[in-house]
Order: structure tokens, then C-alpha cells, then sequence
């Protein structure tokens, strides 16, 4: 396959670096969901589960309306998650002065 | 005409999407990645605003500081999510449709909410460094 068939196939390589975008996407995802494992299991692992999903979407089907709606409401699910774990817990109690 | 329900279901706007002749695909894989990156930036002031809770220590004399700092990161990671995606359908639709793209408010939010978040913060280092 030479130059000229790879842009007839892939103009602009516009496909592969969709498929890339999403896949910083899932690392995003993935890189909270670690984060979150070390405080709390369950939230933690549904997170992975959310950046497996973002992974494997744009190479199961092509993306439509769905599939980014699916991004949406779990980006505002793991925001609603945040607002309910820094309402609710203190953090850390010692202060920047001695 | 659609309803403010169709902008936010899935199955109304995969309907909304549908509306004209299919674009240069080029375009629709570039509004596509726009969508994903902002989406990312969102995630990133979710743990950002998350990490401000939980990770930093407590501002002296401003108890409510860290909250102060961390929960309009939060609220606004999930809002830019939700514009970013209604921002994708009316781009998808004006690319379908031949019209011009509609202006992004999401640059506009950003900005705003990174100079408040930034006033913010200085007066409660103030506040904190007076008491």
C-alpha cells in the first residue's frame, strides 16, 4: 500500500487520529478510575469499567449520537461522584504552617 | 423542530444528526475529536477540583477554602461535559445542513471560570495569609 492509497483510504488520516483521541479518552478515564481505586473499590472499578467501554467503542462501531452521549453522561456521572466525596469528607486535616 | 429533550437523548439526537446530506468525513471525524477533547479538559477539572478537596491541606483561617476552590471545578467539569456534547450536534447538524458552524461558547466558559477561579483563589491565600 503505497502514500496514495492510504488517502484514498484515510483522508487526512482524519480516522486514525479520531481512533487516537478516543483513545486518550479511555487513558483519561482510566488514570481517574486508578485514582479512585486507591480510595474506594467500587466507584474505582466503575470507572475502569467506563474506560474499557470508551476504548472498545470506536472499534466496535462507528461512533454516532449514542456513543458520545455515553461519554457525557459518564463524564457528568463521575463529576456528580466527585461533588458527593468532597462534600462529604474532610480531606486531609493538617495544615501548610507547623 | 426540535425539542430541548432531542438535544439531550440519545435517540432524539442521533434524529437531529440525520437532518441533510452526510459531510466530508473529515469534518465529521474533526468535530468528533473536538468533542473528545473537550470531554477530556472536563475530566481534568473533575480531578482537578477533586484533588483540591482532598489532597490539599487546609487554608488557615478560611475553613471552607479547599471547597471554595474545588467545587467550582467540579460543577463546571460537568457543564462544559453537557455543552461540549450539545456543541457536537449543532456543529454535526450545520455541517450536514451546508451551514455556517455555530460560535463555541465553550472557549468563552472556560476562560470565565479559569479568571473567577483565579480571584478566588488569590483572596482566600489573602484571607488566609492575614489570619
Amino acid at each position: 500500500m503505497d502514500a496514495d492509497d492510504l488517502e484514498q483510504l484515510d483522508p487526512g488520516l482524519a480516522r486514525e487520529r479520531t481512533s487516537l483521541a478516543w483513545g486518550r479518552t479511555a487513558i483519561s478515564f482510566a488514570a481517574l478510575g486508578g485514582a479512585v481505586l486507591k480510595a474506594s473499590l467500587i466507584p474505582g472499578l466503575v470507572i475502569l469499567l467506563i474506560a474499557a467501554a470508551v476504548w472498545w467503542i470506536p472499534r466496535l462501531r462507528k461512533p454516532g449520537a449514542q456513543q458520545l452521549w455515553l461519554i457525557t453522561v459518564s463524564t457528568v456521572a463521575v463529576a456528580t461522584l466527585a461533588l458527593v466525596v468532597a462534600l462529604t469528607s474532610h480531606g486531609v486535616s493538617h495544615t501548610l504552617r507547623p | 423542530m426540535a425539542s430541548a429533550w432531542d438535544w439531550i437523548s440519545p435517540t432524539g439526537a442521533a434524529k437531529i444528526v440525520q437532518e441533510g446530506t452526510e459531510p466530508d468525513p473529515r469534518f465529521t471525524f474533526a468535530n468528533e475529536r473536538t468533542f473528545l477533547a473537550w470531554s477530556r479538559t472536563a475530566l481534568a477539572l473533575v480531578v482537578a477540583g477533586l484533588g483540591i478537596v482532598q489532597l490539599l491541606p487546609p487554608f488557615p483561617g478560611v475553613p471552607l477554602g479547599r471547597h471554595l476552590l474545588g467545587i467550582p471545578l467540579i460543577v463546571l467539569g460537568a457543564v462544559l461535559a453537557v455543552v461540549a456534547y450539545v456543541e457536537w450536534i449543532r456543529n454535526q447538524r450545520a455541517l450536514r445542513r451546508g451551514d455556517p458552524l455555530p460560535r463555541s461558547v465553550l472557549p468563552w466558559l472556560l476562560a470565565a471560570m479559569i479568571a473567577l477561579m483565579a480571584i478566588i483563589s488569590a483572596v482566600v491565600l489573602l484571607v488566609s495569609a492575614t489570619r
